[in-house]
């Protein structure tokens, strides 16, 4: 691990160990290892011994705020450590009426981006031992000996992408903010399935959903779904039909998709979630960019304050059906 | 299964030709549930109700589904005959097998096929159906006419009349509208003030009528029976129970703005009335243009008001008040013909709109009523009316007619004759429409007897040239070309809505059409209603319309109003929003897009892991729910659910006609 990272995990600690001994938060939500090297989990911190095992690496990609809509219903006061999109999230849903502001403690952390490990593992080609980063490479170790790769080219699609690696709410920033990033055409999928004939596009659609098992794992990963029961474990009346189908596959992310409109705030979760690897990001960023061509510009999750397209009424909203 | 009976009007022969009547009777009495089915020539009929009742009594039908045309045609009327009969009326199921199916097929072979289907969804629903009960509401008895036109003093009288009170709300300083600002009315050249102005006085004094002047309704909310409005009294800046109307104030007042009611044509002080007959006859400050408040002295106003009247530091005032019914007749604005580049509209003194030129009519107006032209004060000779500008054009104004400037035209010209009685009049016109009592005989005595010349044909160009306006038109029956040497032009510019109609359709939740003329709720058979109960509309806010339309129109919805207001309760909607509040996750979206503000958040506890948790959800007020349906849309989980169209009843009626065909 780099000495960077170390350094600024000290300074984690520090400021989050204050705030759980003086009793200013009752639990928080962190980062640890988990069982590779590659793969950080989600810590509960609630003592300073669960705090000796946070961490804060290159692979803290687990967005934490959705946590809250559990947590805070067995403790009074939480800390969360969020990036940029973990900040995002929790302003989805501070709008949505799940968390109270006054309950929960941001702490603030600038995020250069998650690296990708099965991108790291082809890079390697042998068997890939760890990673050191350093000046913006990315050093593996493999059985063969070191490999040195641009740190920006090992991100994940969602990270590469990111328009907000800086908290956009926080009570106490932790870390140096990184500001705002170059990233290259976020709608460039997006376009080119646009492009495509119905048909093609359904036949793309049908090859990438056909895959799904419906482990709900998009769902279970997103912060826009907070509902206390999903339409599709609904009994009666019941909208999700259980059988294995494309058909009920397309029914299940079309509608969850359309229960995003104006609500995702693009972390990608639900793509990094997905055992299966569906692009789910481009049905999302679709209605992000029709929203945004339709309503003007609109970046969910950025200010808890402003409206939601689709909750306010303006007179110039477009109506095209009833428009001479 | 409920016992449920099925009935199948033939209407004439408007289902019955083109739906197998008999075929959809038998496949009926196959549909689950369904223990009697029948047909009828016409189900409405007294007959036809009979029938069914006899049936739910003889069956002991517990559901009742008929197949006949639209719900918003007999829905109440089949549902009064099955509580007559004793069944809850939302027990009973309406299946649209003539507008949606026998009118739109030519070929009974795909009407028939499909009524069935519909009836087979409207089953599949009704045994779903539960009995529902509407609230019963109190009617506020007071009325409230938005705009104080002759519109709206017309309806307001009749309902004062008729013995409820009623509120005017007038944006301008006084009420009269656009009556107020002709000179003569065609077709009998009455005086317009000499027959508004007692209308005017009869509407302020009149014990049942308030006059609310210089304001602006600002919020609707509630509905039919009980809407609760909040009106923004602009600052006067003068206290009306002082003010004698003496006028010295505005004889004094040194500072000049342009005046609305002369259309521009003239000045007005800034304390002023905006004409001798306003009523109420209490001036305003017009604090743009009133030097004490633009420069911080002069205050002549206060120093010479014998009554002391004047109150520079008044504030707007919000009344809130509920109103059981509302009429809006807000009029209507005329459009600039500025646009029309080639008529010169705004280069040339002499060039005007019609309701300019009427202005130099009036005794009061910019030229005293002396008919001149403005350039240089010397009466014209020779005057060239334009007809349709804006009207009647699809490419550049509007695809109406103003349905007016005919017949004003045509006074215009007769009283332009009596004025100056060596002036020749040329009318530019698409068509003569006269339709209306005495119009056309009006209009053939102004061809006739008046000298005026008119000439089918468009205006080309129109340009000054020395003393004249040069008009050059075609006149399209002879094929010539025409060029008149014009002293005045008058351009019968397009009626138009008020520009601020749309925003006002949104405060008080009624639609416009594309032009955002106030839509009725039926072209026909409903005019004066709109699609919110409770409110109606009246006068050129509708569309553009004549004084004696206007008038007859006002009477009408004042009738509507009265209609509502002798009742003392009124059924409540039964089909409301009803929320599943352990399921609801509070999101409070449902909130945010209920137009009747019918949602709110409640705190409710719930057991937890051995203790207790409050958390917020959302609860449903079904007095204010009108049963619109917005929150089902917005609630992602389904908690919310609208009575009578449950999402249970949708998704049987699309199972009934997807997974049977």
């Amino acid at each position: 691990m780099a000495e960077r990272n170390l350094e600024q995990l000290e300074k984690i600690r520090e400021a989050v160990s204050q705030d759980l001994l003086s009793g200013r938060i009752e639990l928080l939500l962190g980062w640890e290892k988990g069982h590779y090297w590659w793969q950080s989990r989600p810590l509960f911190a609630s003592s300073e011994g669960d705090l000796a095992r946070l961490t804060w690496d290159s692979f803290c990609a687990v967005n934490l705020s959705r946590y809250l809509l559990d947590e805070l219903k067995d403790h009074q006061k939480v800390g969360v450590l969020v990036k940029g999109c973990d900040s995002r999230a929790f302003n989805r849903l501070l709008q949505d009426n799940m968390v109270q502001r006054d309950r929960v403690i941001l702490y603030g952390l600038p995020c250069p981006g998650i690296l990708d490990y099965n991108l790291l593992a082809a890079e390697a080609g042998s068997k890939l031992k760890g990673i050191t980063e350093e000046n913006g490479q990315v050093i593996l170790k493999t059985e063969d000996g070191e490999i040195e790769v641009n740190r920006d080219e090992m991100l994940m699609v969602k990270c590469s992408e990111c328009l907000y690696p800086d908290p956009v709410v926080y009570d106490q920033m932790l870390l140096e903010p990184l500001g705002q990033k170059e990233v290259p055409e976020r709608f460039k999928a997006v376009n080119e399935l646009e492009a495509l004939s119905s048909e093609e596009r359904f036949a793309y659609w049908e090859k990438e959903l056909s895959r799904c098992l419906r482990c709900y794992a998009c769902r279970q990963a997103c912060p826009y779904c907070s509902c206390r029961e999903c339409f599709v474990e609904q009994e009666n009346p019941r909208w999700q039909g259980r059988a294995y189908q494309p058909s009920e596959n397309f029914l299940f992310h079309l509608v969850r998709a359309y229960h995003g409109a104006g609500r995702c705030i693009d972390c990608g979760e639900c793509q990094r979630a997905c055992p299966v690897n569906i692009p789910l990001q481009e049905l999302n960023r679709k209605l992000i960019k029709d929203i945004n061509e339709l309503y003007g510009d609109y970046e969910a999750g950025v200010d808890a304050e402003k409206e939601p397209p689709l909750l306010t009424y303006r007179p110039d909203d477009p109506a095209a059906f009833s428009e001479k | 299964m409920p016992r449920t009976g099925v009935f199948i009007c033939h209407c004439g022969t408007n289902i019955a030709g083109t739906v197998d009547i008999e075929k959809a009777v038998e496949a009926s009495r196959n549909f689950p549930g369904v223990v009697h089915a029948d047909d009828y020539r016409y189900l409405c009929s007294e007959m036809g109700q009979d029938l069914i009742k006899k049936a739910i009594e003889d069956n002991k039908l517990e559901r009742v589904v008929v197949g006949t045309c639209s719900p918003r045609m007999h829905e109440g009327t089949f549902r009064k005959a099955a509580a007559e009969a004793g069944l809850n009326p939302y027990l009973l199921e309406v299946a649209n097998i003539r507008e949606h199916c026998s009118w739109v097929h030519k070929d009974i072979e795909e009407g028939t096929p499909k009524a069935i289907a519909l009836l087979r969804a409207a089953v599949a629903k009704a045994v779903l159906n539960e009995s529902l009960d509407a609230p019963e509401l109190e009617v506020e008895k007071r009325a409230l006419v938005i705009g104080g036109g002759i519109a709206g003093i017309q309806a307001a009288i009749d309902i004062a009349e008729a013995g409820y009170e009623v509120d005017v709300v007038e944006r301008e300083p006084s009420i009269g509208g656009r009556m107020a600002q002709l000179e003569k009315t065609f077709p009998t050249l009455d005086c317009s003030a000499c027959i508004l102005t007692p209308k005017m006085v009869e509407a302020a004094q009149h014990p049942n009528i308030n006059l609310i002047t210089y304001s602006e309704v600002e919020e609707v909310k509630g509905f039919v029976g009980q809407f609760d409005v909040k009106i923004r009294q602009k600052a006067r800046s003068v206290d009306p129970v002082k003010c004698t109307g003496c006028g010295v104030c505005y004889e004094k007042c040194p500072a000049k703005a342009s005046s609305e009611f002369e259309m521009g044509l003239s000045k007005r002080k800034a304390i002023y009335v905006p004409f001798p007959q306003a009523v109420p006859n209490v001036p305003v400050i017009d604090r743009d243009a009133c030097l004490y408040f633009r420069k911080g002295r002069c205050q002549i106003c206060e120093k010479e008001c014998p009554p002391q009247a004047i109150v520079y530091d008044q504030k707007d005032e919000f009344i809130e008040r509920r109103y059981g019914t509302i009429i809006v007749a807000t009029g209507f604005d005329q459009m600039s013909p500025s646009q029309y580049g080639e008529y010169g509209y705004g280069q040339h003194p002499d060039i005007l709109t019609g309701l300019e030129f009427e202005r130099l009519f009036n005794a009061s107006g910019p030229t005293g009523g002396k008919v001149v032209r403005l350039s240089d004060g010397k009466p014209p000779k020779k005057v060239v009316f334009v007809q349709c500008v804006g009207s009647r054009d699809k490419a550049r104004g509007m695809n109406y007619c103003s349905k007016i400037c005919c017949m004003y035209t045509a006074k215009q010209a007769v009283l332009l004759k009596e004025k100056v009685p060596d002036a020749k009049s040329y009318v530019f016109y698409i068509d003569v429409r006269t339709a209306g009592k005495g119009y056309e005989e009006f209009q053939r005595r102004a061809a006739e007897e008046y000298d005026v010349a008119y000439l089918r044909g468009q205006v080309g160009k129109i340009f000054p040239e020395g003393d004249h306006l040069v008009v050059h038109g075609v006149d399209s029956l002879s094929g010539k070309i025409i060029e008149i040497k014009a002293d005045m032009v008058v351009l019968a510019a397009a009626s138009i809505a008020r520009a601020d109609a749309p925003d006002l359709g949104r405060i008080v939740g009624i639609n416009s059409d594309s032009y955002h003329f106030f839509n009725e709720a039926h072209p026909k058979l409903k005019p004066v209603e709109t699609h919110t109960a409770g409110i109606f509309i009246a006068g050129a806010c509708q569309a553009p319309k004549d004084i004696p339309d206007t008038v007859a129109q006002a009477s009408a919805a004042a009738v509507k109003a009265v209609g509502l207001l002798s009742k003392d309760f009124l059924k409540g909607e039964a089909c409301t929003a009803e929320v599943n509040q352990a399921e609801c996750s509070g999101c409070m979206y449902c909130e945010a897009v209920c137009p009747y503000s019918a949602i709110n958040p409640v705190e409710i506890e719930e057991r937890y892991h051995g203790g207790t948790l409050k958390r917020t959800v959302a609860e449903v007020n079904p007095a204010l729910c009108q049963g619109c349906g917005s929150c089902t849309v917005i609630c992602r989980s389904g908690s919310v659910n609208l009575k009578g169209f449950s999402n249970e009843q949708i998704l049987a009626e699309v199972d009934a006609i997807c997974l049977q065909r």
